[in-house]
């Protein structure tokens, strides 16, 4: 296992344990520009705008866009630190570890040759687990949109373990549509806060 | 005629509603272009043209052609609505300009899902309707919907990553087996035996969980009765009758792609979904009282037989086929009947509304018709197209899945009669003097319930042929 990749494994597992919204937000950064490290020596010698553009995606979008979009909404509420991203306790710690595990298990079975492509693999399918564990666990909508963006970084940790390359128009939209999911993720971050306890104003004549 | 017209057209439109210019004629935009495209959609599945288009992008087979003839016009259908409910409520004009510019950039996006003749592009074009109906959920002021549109876009985010996942995992299959990856589907058949490896098992059990979600099939399918119930009822019947056609192209796509050289590969993924839905569906029909949730348990346990009729195949496809259309216009009929009983009575709880028949004779008619018709009574189409499924699955030597599927659509038929005919034919509780409801407001429900009967007595040659093409290519012929 190449250092990057324990890095990335570490990225998904360590904000389990520390239960802050600010390492919630760190971690998924991490991942963002791990991978982003990972990808880099594959798309040498970057000549093409396909190769730039999963730069700009990884490092730029999934690093630094995507949690500092939501860090803002929340240090603008004044949210209190504690989130629990799992429950804490012994239950779920070892039912997190048990998932890392189980994706190594898993990832035997995809690809039976040993090395830096299983490992990859590996490390996205234990990411897509907690992923679906931590959206198992999560009571705010915050902790759901973490849940959601470990999910999709896992995917495009797995679609960075193969040699399939997307057209750059491809690339580009599905990008686009990302950075909006993102968008939303703010708006409903930002509104669904303030909106709880609110009555019911509109009446049902009101809307088409 | 280009079929990309049908995607670019209101597309344009709708991002030009944005458009200061053209926002005081939002009305007029919207039900213009429902009627340009609706017709150009329906000349075009009549029409012979070239099949593929725009550099393979934009595929016109029977499937496109068929769900391109039958979203469309539906859509038409929820505009005159609209525009009936700003004629009689002008007050409404206030938040038009935003609900005609999503609503038709939702509907390039789903004309773009159905003539896509890539999975990865019609997957982009899946997740843009999720994004822009989104919003629409969202009620002014009501924090509810605003909740339920958040789990909405939770549950749909999710399911379409699994279906993206699913998709990558099938690349991998194919680079594993010695085949250059592709997502042109035309490019696709015959790779069935590329599925049986661990990636295809994986990618294909995926894509059915990610589109089960997203048809709002059991176990995801928590989003739906809550979206369903809280979505302004124009908003419904889009979620309902468009969006869920757009997302079973999808899955259509990949059964026409993966069932020819392995008719077996997602039978079993399919009936296990189907089942549980059915079963999740008559619980929760039998538990609830609101009126919209009702409805939508009802859409769950249709979504459930016709995942059960997919799963099947050989023999079921053209009951399937018929009974998605049917499905489609018994959606839009009731969610917009059940809209304005709801506006009318200011309550969506069943115990409390009584007596439509005397009280709101259309909207009664509107909803004893389409209950009938969701229950699978005769004449409509989809009695018919149950029928053929029940006798296919007993051909087919399926009898347990023939049993469980009996019990479950009769308690789901004394459940739903139960609630719904006393708010029909029961005594009124209150004394109220209702506005005198128009032939053109009720003219979209009129139309759909027209060719709801016409479904099931005749099928014009022309559509009954490309039912047949649709059919043959969905069991691998």
């Amino acid at each position: 296992m190449s250092p990057l990749s324990l890095a990335l494994l570490g990225a998904l597992v360590i904000p389990l344990f520390v239960a802050t919204w600010r390492m919630s937000l760190f971690g998924l950064a991490l991942q963002g520009l791990i991978m982003a490290a990972l990808a880099y020596p594959g798309l040498q010698p970057m000549s093409s705008a396909e190769s730039w553009l999963s730069i700009f995606d990884l490092a730029l979008v999934r690093g630094l866009l995507a949690p500092l979009a939501l860090y803002t909404v929340l240090r603008a509420q004044g949210a209190p630190s504690r989130n629990d991203v799992i429950s804490a306790n012994l239950f779920s710690w070892t039912l997190a570890l048990g998932t890392v595990l189980a994706g190594f298990n898993f990832s035997e079975a995809l690809v039976s040759e040993a090395g830096e492509q299983q490992t990859l693999v590996a490390v996205a399918v234990a990411g897509f687990l907690l992923g679906f564990l931590v959206l198992a666990n999560a009571t705010t909508p915050f902790s759901q949109m973490t849940a959601v963006l470990r999910i999709e970084n896992s995917i495009a940790l797995l679609e960075l373990s193969g040699g399939q390359h997307s057209p750059f128009g491809l690339q580009l939209g599905m990008l686009a549509i990302f950075v909006a999911t993102i968008g939303f993720f703010r708006w409903y971050l930002a509104t669904l806060e303030t909106s709880e306890g609110q009555l019911e104003a509109a009446p049902d004549s009101l809307t088409l | 005629m280009n079929p990309i017209v049908l995607v670019l057209l209101p597309t344009l439109l709708g991002l030009g509603v944005g458009l200061r210019r053209l926002r005081p004629h939002a009305q007029v935009v919207l039900v213009g272009t429902a009627l340009v495209v609706s017709a150009l959609a329906f000349a075009h599945a009549m029409l012979p043209s070239p099949e593929l288009w725009l550099g393979d992008y934009v595929r016109s087979d029977a499937t496109s052609r068929l769900f391109l003839a039958l979203i469309n016009p539906i859509f038409l259908g929820i505009s005159a609505y609209v525009a009936s409910r700003l004629t009689a409520t002008p007050t409404l004009h206030a938040g038009l300009g935003r609900f005609v510019g999503l609503a038709l950039v939702f509907l390039g996006a789903s004309n773009a899902v159905v003539l896509g003749n890539h999975l990865l592009v019609q997957w982009m074009a899946l997740e843009i309707t999720t994004l822009v109906v989104a919003p629409l959920i969202v009620r002014p002021g009501v924090a509810s919907s605003r909740l339920a549109s958040w789990r909405y876009l939770l549950f749909s985010s999710v399911g379409l990553s699994l279906v993206l996942l699913g998709f990558i995992c099938l690349g991998r299959a194919m680079e594993a087996s010695g085949h250059e990856p592709s997502f042109f589907i035309d490019r696709l058949p015959g790779l069935g035996a590329v599925a049986a490896g661990p990636w295809g098992k994986s990618g294909l059990a995926l894509v059915i969980l990610g589109l089960g979600t997203k048809l709002g099939l059991a176990p995801m399918y928590t989003w739906l009765p809550e979206a369903y119930d809280e979505a302004p009822p124009a908003v419904t019947a889009l979620l309902g009758a468009v969006q869920f056609n757009a997302a079973l192209v999808l899955l259509f796509r990949v059964v026409q792609v993966y069932r020819p050289s392995n008719a077996a590969l997602v039978t079993n993924e399919l009936l296990i979904l189907g089942l549980g839905s059915m079963v999740v569906s008559a619980i929760s029909i039998i538990a609830t009282r609101n009126m919209k949730r009702l409805i939508a348990y009802g859409a769950i346990n249709h979504a459930g037989v016709i995942a059960i009729g997919l799963a099947i195949g050989k023999g079921t496809t053209y009951g399937v086929l018929i009974y998605v259309i049917s499905n489609a216009f018994i959606k839009a009929i009731l969610f917009l009947t059940a809209g304005k009983i709801k506006a009318h009575y200011r309550t969506k709880d069943t115990r409390e509304i009584s007596g439509l028949i005397k009280d709101l004779p259309y909207s009664g008619v509107f909803l004893l018709v389409g209950t009938l018709a969701l229950l699978g009574f005769p004449p409509f189409g989809s009695f018919f197209g149950e029928l053929l499924i029940l006798s296919a699955l007993v051909s087919s030597g399926h009898l347990y899945v023939f049993s469980i599927f009996c019990v479950v659509i009769t308690i789901t038929f004394v459940a739903t009669g139960r609630t719904i005919f006393p708010m029909i034919w029961g005594a009124p509780k209150k004394v109220q003097t209702w506005p005198e409801q128009t032939f053109l407001a009720g003219s979209p429900k009129i139309a759909f319930l027209v060719v709801l009967v016409v479904l099931g007595l005749y099928i014009p040659p022309s559509i009954s042929g490309l039912l047949e093409r649709v059919a043959a290519s969905l069991e691998g012929s």
